[in-house]
């Protein structure tokens, strides 16, 4: 039966050993070309713009004998000058501030809807999905329409007291705060729910079982076990109200109050554009974020520990909130109400009316569908969506073609898969205005018209974007199981085959929602395209922003309407996508 | 059978070293050598994490070995003396996965022609897959599941869908990596039957990983127990259970009695010769193996072999005797098993369930020389 057993290694002859010891998927040259490629193509993408930035701050500006020598001066000036100081200290306070109120609210409706028998829950969620496609502009419009000195919160407070004052002031840092934490509590809410989602009843019933309260259930079990979910979070949040442009162009620029992202602007938008100083500020800016980042990816592997304690089988059976449910169902009115509800009424009040008026009975005869009328007719408006549907639209397929291949050879480990994922993952402390300001400044470098152009655009958002579009690719390959493609290795597939065959199938429902998420976002994008965008090449957000600084238009409300009613069909087969992906990743899609 | 079924696996001195992790010399496998004949049910039996899987993932070529010989029939897959590594696509092998593996995007029939569908040199008609996928699906009696769903299946039918997925093409060498744990007890043993007779009736030659000693002595021709990387003993499964070559086999084959104890002269390979315990007594045992004088030695005894008897009952020179107290007791059904102090030691005894035994009443425990395995302690 056998002619040979086992031998001790000691007396056996050793054999040479194989000079290379790759994986199965090949060795050689061959493992090395795929990663190489994505390699080379992600360098080439997120690389010169680093450069261009690092080297734009360090030599002389100007177009004589002088420029282009290394200067420290850009830094210098930013530092000596005390405005540096007060817009840091602006982003700060806006940033924590907007973050705590969208995290208490969008945290509180998470742990209502999901985990009580509070009536109303659906409508957290539409309310949610809704708000996440419209274009925040559209948001902060409206709201400046309520809470502005005509607005219907102020003209109450002067019916009531009989002043001639405002309750409250939008063009302030409260207005900014405000707006800023009401437009992040639907993300909270939507992150948040599927933490508690996640979260083990059993846990919370041992507790009672042990003789626990409700309210010490509530606060030992259920509050401690998402404790650091809730603060990774926050991080989170925190981070990205730092990058934000939105709110504090749109009102702390009218209000003189300035943030870091929207000085760089402005020093973009001088005439001539100082961009020695811009991409020094860049700099400075992309270093603050690294380091709230370093912190933030600390923190979630921390909380990925605590998250992760998930029982077999489990099912979320909420709490009895017994006479306190119609408590419940209130907070999920009030949410409605103040995140979907007013900003949509008042821009629909608005987008009927020939001007700006406020909200009286006196008015309504003067309503009108003249603004629809413009809105659906003029050529140049279809063009502006068509515009934003492509970048939207390209930018999206460019970065989940490459987030497929990146994450696969990530997961799977080729060789080179580390540089990919540190490579891909970079853009991440790049706030929007930042890549705008590189790519701007690119686009005027390069021996190409690239400058003024859609593809500029779109650009950007491929860089700013990848790192979305890995999460989504990254976590989508890690749930396809090892062995699925050993078995069509050892059937006799080769790599390329199995990707085609077996990994891109089934990773068809976590690229489609990535993808959706960025056309998303990249469809309301304002902090890259408010500088690429040219004159010809002018995209949705942009287009909004022009008209409604310029405040002679009601146009853009009506034109707002159409397009919030596109963007919520897309944003509702996103959400029915991503629910179960969103579930399983936490704040995979962020 | 087709000629290809016929050839032999050769496997020689194949080796793979992990970086050393933690305590001991890391994982891996040290040079393992064995050959089979063709047709052989053959099973790498360890605990988890004792290089089974390891090895077999090298012959598959899902692992890349530092060094060794792989090679079946004439065809060399791996070679470290000339470079040679063939591509696992390349190797015509079948293998089922512990997890199965089944694609879920793709139907019964699609699952089990992809290995058609993709083999290199070899074009199989649209009349062919069609044939060869409904003859291995027949072979696993899922006959006319084709148009199914894998998600649609129980675990056992997926398990049989792996399985004619792996031999759809005829391969000349079938791998199984634990096929059977996931599934329940009571399927998991109408699989083993039916595994082996699937086995016997295809005639291929069978690499088979499982850490179930009792899988592997009811399926196998051959079991090669592996420890630490280390092939300990190859041989037929009554051999490995009867005469285990070291404490660590004996021990991982079901639970014997590990009696230590010091050897009192030498002992010839296969002699009876005595060994003193640690409390001063001296039984008779068998040695597998030539022992010198005064070694330490675990004495393998299992628990089958002890019989109980009264208090003062004499007993043949050629068995043992050990007086003791019961202490105490598990109804197991067919049989009770007794826990019996005798000194310092404490060993397990199995008797008929028909009378039973009051604790604290004191026997003596008889059992043969012969069935007494004596193994040097000092070999790891």
């Amino acid at each position: 039966m056998t002619d040979l057993v086992s031998e001790t290694d000691g007396a056996a002859a050793r054999l040479p050993r194989l000079r290379s010891t790759g994986s199965w998927r090949g060795t050689g040259l061959n493992a090395w070309l795929a990663p190489a490629g994505v390699i080379a193509v992600l360098a080439l993408l997120i690389v010169p713009p680093i450069l261009v930035l690092a080297h734009t701050s360090a030599v002389t500006e100007g177009t004589g004998a002088e420029a282009g020598h290394f200067t420290l001066e850009h830094f210098r000036s930013i530092f000596d000058n005390p405005r540096l100081y007060v817009s840091a200290w602006h982003s700060l306070q806006f940033s924590a501030l907007s973050t705590m109120l969208s995290i208490v609210f969008g945290g509180l409706l998470a742990w209502v809807v999901v985990r009580t028998n509070a009536p109303f829950g659906p409508l957290a969620y539409i309310t949610a999905v809704v708000s996440l496609g419209t274009p925040y502009i559209l948001h902060v419009a409206a709201w400046t329409f309520l809470l502005g000195r005509t607005g219907p919160f102020n003209e109450a407070w002067r019916d009531l007291t009989g002043s001639s004052g405002v309750l409250l002031d939008v063009y302030s840092m409260w207005g900014m705060v405000l707006i800023q934490g009401m437009l992040w509590s639907p993300l909270v809410f939507l992150l948040m729910s599927a933490v508690f989602r996640r979260a083990n009843a059993e846990m919370e019933e041992a507790a009672r079982m042990c003789g626990a309260s409700i309210a010490q259930t509530v606060w030992k079990i259920s509050f401690k076990l998402a404790w650091p979910a809730i603060t990774g979070m926050a991080l989170f949040v925190f981070i990205r109200n730092l990058e934000s442009f939105d709110v504090p162009v749109l009102i702390g620029g009218p209000a003189k109050i300035y943030v870091l992202t929207t000085d760089i602007y402005l020093a973009m938008t001088e005439m001539p554009p100082k961009m020695g100083h811009a991409t020094a500020f860049s700099l400075i800016l992309i270093a603050i974020v690294s380091v709230a980042l370093v912190f933030y990816s600390r923190f979630a592997r921390h909380a990925d520990r605590y998250a992760s304690v998930t029982g077999k089988g489990f099912r979320p059976r909420p709490f009895d909130l017994g006479k306190w449910r119609w408590l419940g169902g209130a907070v999920v009115i009030a949410n409605f109400v103040f995140v979907l509800l007013l900003p949509l009424l008042a821009t629909l009040w608005i987008s009927l009316m020939p001007f700006a008026r406020p909200i009286r009975l006196s008015a309504l005869k003067l309503l009108t569908l003249e603004n629809y009328h413009i809105v659906l007719s003029d050529p140049r408006y279809l063009e502006l969506a068509f515009n934003t549907i492509v970048v939207a639209a390209g930018a999206a397929t460019a970065a989940m073609v490459l987030a497929l291949l990146a994450g696969w050879l990530v997961v799977r480990r080729w060789p080179g898969g580390r540089v990919i994922d540190q490579l891909i993952n970079i853009p991440i402390v790049f706030p929007g205005i930042v890549v705008g300001v590189a790519l701007l400044i690119l686009s005027l470098r390069v021996p190409f018209p690239l400058y003024g152009t859609l593809a500029v655009i779109m650009l950007a958002f491929v860089i700013r974007f990848l790192p979305y579009g890995m999460r989504y690719a990254h976590s989508g390959v890690m749930q396809i199981h090892r062995e699925l493609e050993e078995a069509a290795g050892v059937a006799g597939a080769g790599q390329m085959l199995i990707l085609r065959r077996i990994v891109l199938p089934l990773l068809v429902p976590a690229l489609l929602s990535g993808w959706l998420f960025i056309f998303l976002i990249g469809a309301n994008e304002l902090s890259m395209s408010v500088l690429l965008a040219g004159p010809q090449t002018q995209v949705m957000a942009v287009a909004m922003l022009d008209q409604w600084s310029s405040g002679q238009s009601v146009e853009v409300f009506a034109l707002g309407m159409c397009w919030s009613v596109f963007m919520t069909v897309c944003a509702l087969v996103f959400y029915a996508l991503a629910r179960r992906t969103l579930a399983g990743a936490g704040e995979g899609g962020l | 059978m087709t000629s290809d079924t016929r050839s032999a696996l050769a496997v020689d001195r194949l080796t793979k070293i992990y970086a050393p992790a933690g305590t001991g010399g890391g994982g891996g496998i040290h040079p393992i050598s064995f050959s089979l004949e063709s047709g052989t049910f053959f099973t790498l039996l360890g605990p988890s994490g004792c290089g089974k899987t390891t090895t077999l993932r090298c012959i598959a070529g899902l692992e890349q070995p530092d060094a060794g010989r792989v090679s079946l029939g004439d065809t060399v897959f791996l070679d470290s003396s000339r470079g040679i590594s063939v591509p696992l696509n390349r190797r015509n092998i079948g293998m089922v996965f512990q997890s199965y593996a089944i694609w879920p995007h793709m139907s019964v029939f699609e699952n089990v022609a992809f290995p058609l569908r993709v083999a290199r040199g070899e074009t199989y008609g649209k009349a062919d897959v069609t044939r060869l996928v409904g003859e291995a699906l027949e072979t696993v009696e899922l006959g006319g599941f084709g148009d199914r769903s894998p998600t649609q299946l129980s675990g056992g039918q997926q398990q049989r869908v792996a399985l004619a997925r792996a031999i759809v093409r005829h391969p000349r060498l079938l791998l199984l990596d634990e096929p059977l744990s996931n599934l329940d007890a009571k399927l998991r043993d109408e699989m083993r039957a039916e595994l082996k007779r699937l086995q016997q009736r295809i005639g291929v030659t069978t690499l088979y990983v499982t850490h179930d000693q009792a899988e592997a002595l009811e399926m196998s021709d051959l079991i090669a127990v592996i420890n630490k990387g280390r092939l300990v003993q190859l041989g037929t499964p009554r051999d490995i259970y009867f005469n285990p070559a070291d404490a660590f086999v004996a021990g991982f084959m079901g639970s014997p009695n590990l009696l230590q104890g010091t050897s009192e002269g030498v002992a010839a390979e296969g002699a009876i010769g005595r060994v003193k315990l640690l409390d001063g007594r001296a039984i008779a045992c068998r040695f597998p193996k030539p022992i010198a004088g005064g070694k330490p030695v675990i004495v393998s005894v299992r628990p089958e072999f002890v019989t109980l008897a009264p208090e003062g009952t004499s007993t043949p020179d050629s068995a043992n005797a050990l007086a003791g107290t019961v202490s105490s007791s598990g109804f197991l059904g067919e049989m009770t098993r007794y826990r019996v102090q005798s000194g310092d030691i404490a060993i397990e005894a199995n008797a008929s369930s028909s009378q039973s035994i009051e604790n604290g009443t004191a026997i003596v425990m008889i059992f043969p020389a012969d069935k007494a395995i004596g193994l040097s302690a000092g070999d790891e």
